[in-house]
């Protein structure tokens, strides 16, 4: 009996072994790949120099500013609807925009990036541009968004809402002074993860943002904008180790970005976490 | 229109259903009848969906009285509470029959709007439920909401030490409500309905989730503000029933043909429903032979 439970013990844990070897091996063999070959292009001129030089500078510049657009757009759109989603849709409004939500999050980026194209940028004459690149990233993020509002909204006590309304709170007093700050950890961390996906995002800024060596600018329209992973993309297709060293130093660029996103990410979910836990009692 | 059923408590009573409330009382001080009514309750059905929560509930609750509500679980106790501030409205797929007065009026006119009756009519919940805010801000936030301007800090402290916190907490009014024990929440809470300046105050098993001594102290607290409040708490424990309220209403879950239903079965002077209930079922009821 004793032999039996250790060999299930043993057992266990070995799987247990593999599923960890599972996971942390891509990453960490993608961490130093990537860092190995960017070893060559790390330095300074990284951070002074444009892509038409040995930097990246225009690049690492031009995806903080889609950033911040996606922040501002998406994020706007996507706690509104969040919030409407879980505090007062009913009925045929929901469905359908739960629905569209879904097929949204479900569509694949370069087919949104194309959608992007041929209306933001050749319909509407807004060219390769800032705008059409930052609703088209938008457009791709804003159901995590939704998704995350809507979630860190429903789970919160209904005690909570009893309480406001048991105080003869009106339901919009009780939203942004109670229901939403207590929300707002599971929202913070929805954003974070839709700024970390529009970090990694090529296909739609293909077709709408272009590329361009120079610094981006804060034209909305007609200027195209440069981007981290389209360094990535096209340095690699360049003859001659320099481009390939750009690319990698490009790409571990994105990575740090990417991992101060999470580390932000950890940092709220934990406090989000301590307090559904005194809320629940 | 069924005879209501505070004022048929006493068979024996030869006084006419008009008759002044002071006209009886019994040895504990309580008159028989309610001659100043905040709650008129007539003829009320209530139903979740298809389903008949509550039927034919016809009570009285009389102004600065303790009133009790208990019964067995399902029995619509809490249900019937929330009808009496719209608590119910929260719910879709809910509906209130019959009639409902307070102070006169008519609870459940399409003009009465349900936020102005819940500031008149506060709410203590079973489980303490502060909001993830300061100690302060719990208590200050609903009049701020209400549009009180300026600095709240006579009416924090007024509501705090009416409810009986204020020594526990005034060093620490910044800190946050989830600091304090399971009994000083509840007594936030209790400050934190006063501070509305409500007429009524409704408590649903306030004491369910508190330990003996925090449950003393809030009942201790209900007796004190019965001077200036209405009180309805319902309750499981008998013994509190008996303890704090003035008045005793007994509900029971009977079966119907169209399924489990609670029903009123007498309301009475706490005194007389516990020593000499009219009806069998409260009887069996309080001596504990089932529920």
């Amino acid at each position: 009996m004793q032999g039996r439970r250790t060999l299930t013990d043993r057992a266990f844990w070995a799987v247990c072994g593999v599923a960890f070897i599972f996971i942390a091996a891509p990453s960490v063999a993608i961490l130093v790949t990537v860092i190995h070959q960017a070893w060559p292009a790390l330095g300074w001129q990284l951070f002074t120099q444009r892509t038409n030089a040995l930097g990246i500078q225009n690049a690492i510049l031009g995806t903080l500013l889609l950033l911040l657009g996606v922040l501002i757009v998406a994020g706007t759109v996507g706690v509104a609807a969040g919030i409407y989603l879980a505090e007062y849709a009913s009925g045929r409004s929901e469905a359908s925009l739960r629905f569209c939500s879904e097929v949204l999050a479900g569509m694949p980026s370069i087919v949104i990036g194309y959608i992007g194209y041929i209306t933001l940028v050749y319909e509407f004459h807004w060219q390769y541009s800032l705008a059409a690149a930052v609703l088209a990233l938008s457009a791709l993020v804003t159901p995590y968004i939704l998704k995350t509002t809507e979630v860190s909204l429903r789970q919160l006590p209904t005690t909570l809402r009893e309480g406001t309304a048991g105080l003869g709170m009106p339901k919009s007093s009780s939203l942004r002074r109670i229901l939403l700050p207590a929300a707002l950890p599971g929202i913070m961390s929805g954003l974070i993860v839709a700024l970390a996906i529009s970090t990694g995002e090529l296909a739609p800024l293909l077709f709408t943002a272009n590329f361009t060596d120079s610094n981006p600018t804060l034209h909305l329209f007609h200027h195209s904008v440069p981007y981290l992973t389209g360094v990535v993309y096209t340095d690699l297709s360049q003859p001659g180790q320099r481009y390939h060293a750009t690319s990698a130093a490009a790409g571990l660029m994105s990575i740090v970005i990417l991992i101060i996103l999470i580390g932000l990410g950890r940092v709220v979910s934990s406090r989000s976490r301590r307090q559904t836990e005194r809320m629940t009692l | 229109m069924p005879e209501p059923a505070t004022w048929v408590t006493d068979p024996g009573s030869a006084l006419p259903s008009t008759a002044p409330a002071v006209a009886r009382a019994d040895q504990s001080g309580v008159p028989d009848q309610i001659a100043d009514p905040v709650f008129e309750v007539r003829g009320l059905d209530f139903y979740y969906g298809r389903h008949r929560a509550l039927q034919g509930v016809d009570l009285t609750i009389g102004r600065h009285e303790i009133t009790a509500l208990i019964g067995p679980s399902g029995c619509g106790k809490t249900t019937f509470l929330r009808c009496l501030n719209r608590m119910n409205d929260l719910i879709p797929g809910t509906r209130v029959e019959g009639d409902i007065r307070f102070d006169g009026r008519p609870l459940y006119e399409p003009d009465v709007r349900a936020i102005d009756i819940r500031r008149r009519i506060g709410m203590v919940f079973q489980k303490p439920n502060p909001f993830p805010k300061s100690i302060y801000e719990n208590v200050a936030i609903a009049p701020r909401v209400n549009g009180q301007k300026g600095k709240l800090d006579d009416l924090v402290e007024e509501s705090l030490t009416r409810a009986a916190l204020w020594g526990e907490v005034k060093d620490k009014l910044k800190a946050s409500a989830f600091s304090l024990s399971g009994g000083q929440q509840q007594r936030l809470c209790i400050a934190r309905a006063i501070a509305v300046k409500p007429e009524v105050i409704l408590m649903d098993e306030p004491c369910s989730a508190l330990d003996p001594l925090a449950t003393i102290r809030i009942e201790e607290l209900m007796c004190g503000l019965k001077q200036d409040y209405t009180i309805v708490v319902v309750t499981h424990n008998m013994q509190e029933a008996a303890r704090v309220s003035d008045r005793t209403a007994f509900f029971t879950v009977e079966e119907t043909d169209a399924g489990r239903t609670g029903v009123l079965v007498e309301c009475g002077t706490t005194r007389k429903m516990f020593t000499s209930p009219s009806d069998q079922r409260t009887d069996d009821y309080i001596t504990g032979r089932f529920g």
